[in-house]
């Protein structure tokens, strides 16, 4: 079962109507979103208006109070323990520090999912792993290595090839540049979008980053007074951003220096 | 007859769910169909690795990987068609893809070029070597740890002796802190486990000696045995499984998280603030537990002498005094300070040599408790020939 949008593209997660409070604060009032199958949607919002707790309630692990989740097409409160893990296993997640397993070397870290949910020949999966790897463009002497050794762009690196180990058709990703120097985050930004070409993926990311949303991101969506109060391609937003908060983070000192057409102006100034 | 020729080198008339292979003219083709996914990677790589390589009979044949019918592909598909067509490739057959659409053709692409890079093996070690290698990382670590453990004592001694100077510098409401935890939490388990312990020598005393008609010694041997040994050693485990442990896992956990290093640019010493709060909670909450345990252990003794032997309080305590004096109280209460230095220092020196990983914290509180439980267990019987040598 497919669900199709608005403009005929297929919706592979819609949120409706989402509430949660954490104790007397209520972060969301009623928040709906959908996330369509082949783009890359970044979630932009202030501090504490729940951007990775959208994330963990779309993939399960938080529960929200009111509101449904659906997710290719079924609503996740119905699901069976079955039929979630089949849906599971559609999807992978980068965590902030890329949460590898501190006992496995890069190699099996990436092999787990593949343990747990395929029965592949040792060597396949080894091979494959390596694949994943390089694809991630880590360095053929990382795969031996424990993730203690390794630095924070590499984790992140790592943790990106494990949730790319079952082919899946989302990733999500959990702030995937913070943390990064500019050019490690720069080369994150080419190799997220190199990935999304190559296999086909949709990416749902949360980040603060605007260089990333304005060079790999199609549609941006905002999170403020606990809703979804904008989404729109960073350049509508940009342009028209009837909004407080969006004025400020898309207009603001760092925006114009991040945004594409900004920087255009400026070169033609110089010439 | 060419044609014959080539129906002998052809490799199989290879049919599987995923695809099958033909010879047409000079062209082998690896048709393949439906999905190429990793769900079906298994059987698609028990499949390919029964085709045996195609020889070409000329140089003028070719191979081709003909993907038109694939519905879909992921990586693992398109990493096995890779490892086919590398395969005929090596067997002199020129190999090119056909059918691709552009998605296909950027994915496949990306596999050939991954594919080519070499996976590093693991360096195999002989079973001999690794126990030669084990045994001696084993043999020198324990060499390891007694000489950190004494550079530990010796810091811990000169950062105490420097209170002396400098009192400001005493952290009281972290040794109070620990104090709590260390001392006064651990009052009800130490108070029930030594009772029990009392009562359960008490009853196997009675059951040992009543052969021999000695029963009423029992009561000397439970008096003997809780203020000597029972009352310091069962209190100096338990705090080294509660506290010694807790120790570790608190520095550990600071370690791990940088906080110690941003103590020390602060110019904050963790051996005042962490360190010795910690080691002088314990020297004073040990001695007061183990007075604790042993009145305890007699108390569990005097229970169950009343059940198994029909003596009432009055005259337990007549026996008692009849059986130990101070002597033998003072010979277990010595050990407590020392038990105590032991587990501070250890909990304390494996909480500081925790590294990044969870892992690394996890073996460091698993080794602290066990080298505080063994060096304790030490001390006691250096003290057991130490004072039966000067009479005690």
């Amino acid at each position: 079962m497919t669900v199709t949008g608005a403009d005929g593209r297929e919706v592979v997660i819609s949120v409706r109507g989402l509430a949660k409070s954490f104790g007397s604060h209520q972060i969301w009032e009623s928040l709906s979103l959908d996330v369509y199958r082949g783009e890359i949607l970044a979630i932009v919002g202030g501090s504490g208006q729940g951007k990775s707790v959208l994330m963990r309630v779309i993939t399960g692990l938080v529960t929200p109070d009111k509101g449904d989740v659906g997710l290719f097409g079924q609503n996740a409160k119905t699901l069976t323990p079955q039929a979630r893990l089949e849906i599971e296993k559609r999807w992978g997640i980068l965590f902030q520090d890329g949460a590898l397993f501190s006992s496995l070397t890069v190699l099996q870290n990436i092999q787990v999912p593949m343990r747990e949910h395929l029965n592949l020949p040792q060597a396949m999966m080894d091979d494959l792993a390596f694949l994943k790897l390089t694809m991630v463009g880590l360095p053929p002497n990382a795969a031996h290595k424990f993730p203690s050794e390794l630095s924070g762009g590499m984790r992140k690196r790592a943790g990106l090839a494990r949730a790319l180990a079952l082919d899946p058709e989302i990733v999500f990703l959990d702030e995937p540049t913070a943390g990064l120097d500019p050019i490690g985050a720069t080369d994150f930004d080419h190799l997220i979008r190199k990935l999304q070409q190559t296999l086909g993926l949709t990416v749902y990311m949360v980040t603060h980053d605007l260089d990333t949303i304005f060079t790999v991101c199609d549609r941006v969506a905002v999170l403020a007074d606990k809703k979804i109060v904008r989404t729109g391609s960073p350049a509508e937003l940009q342009s028209r951003p009837n909004h407080p908060w969006i004025q400020e983070y898309f207009c603001g000192e760092r925006a114009r220096a991040a945004s594409p057409t900004e920087q255009r102006r400026l070169i033609a100034n110089d010439a | 007859m060419l044609k014959r020729d080539h129906q002998l080198v052809l490799p199989t008339q290879a049919r599987a769910p995923g695809f099958r292979v033909e010879l047409r003219g000079t062209t082998f083709r690896l048709i393949a169909t439906g999905a190429w996914t990793v769900a079906e990677a298994a059987d698609l790589d028990k499949a390919l690795k029964r085709l045996r390589v195609p020889i070409p009979p000329t140089p003028d044949f070719t191979g081709e990987m003909d993907i038109a019918g694939i519905a879909e592909i992921d990586t693992a598909g398109a990493w096995l068609l890779q490892r086919t067509a590398r395969a005929w490739q090596k067997g002199g057959l020129r190999t090119h893809y056909a059918g691709a659409t552009e998605s296909f053709r950027i994915l496949i692409e990306e596999v050939h070029k991954r594919g080519s890079a070499k996976r590093p093996e693991i360096e195999k070690v002989g079973a001999l070597q690794q126990l030669l290698g084990d045994t001696t990382t084993a043999v020198t670590s324990v060499w390891q740890d007694a000489v950190q453990l004494t550079a530990f004592l010796g810091e811990v001694t000169a950062a105490f002796l420097r209170l002396f100077r400098q009192p400001w510098r005493f952290r009281t409401t972290s040794f109070f802190h620990h104090l709590d935890h260390a001392g006064l939490r651990a009052l009800p388990i130490i108070a029930l486990i030594c009772f029990l312990i009392g009562a359960v020598v008490m009853q196997q005393g009675v059951v040992q000696l009543r052969p021999f008609g000695a029963e009423p010694f029992a009561v000397n041997m439970v008096a003997i045995l809780a203020l000597r040994e029972v009352g310091i050693l069962l209190t100096a485990i338990m705090v080294a499984g509660r506290s010694g442990s807790a120790f570790t896992a608190e520095i550990g956990s600071m370690k791990m998280r940088e906080e110690i290093d941003a103590m020390r640019t602060l110019g904050i010493d963790p051996m005042d603030t962490l360190v010795l709060p910690r080691v002088l909670a314990l020297v004073v909450a040990l001695p007061l537990l183990t007075f604790l345990g042993d009145i305890m252990a007699l108390a569990g003794g005097g229970v169950m002498a009343f059940g198994v032997l029909g003596i009432d309080m009055a005259t337990y305590i007549d026996k008692l005094h009849e059986a130990v004096d101070f002597q033998h109280f003072m010979a277990g209460m010595i050990k407590a300070p020392f038990a105590a230095i032991i587990i501070g220092l250890v909990g304390c020196l494996e909480g500081l040599r925790v590294e990044g990983s969870a892992e690394s914290l996890g073996s460091h509180v698993t080794s602290a408790v066990v080298k505080a439980i063994f060096l304790v267990i030490i001390l006691d019987a250096v003290f057991a020939t130490f004072l039966s040598g000067i009479g005690v």
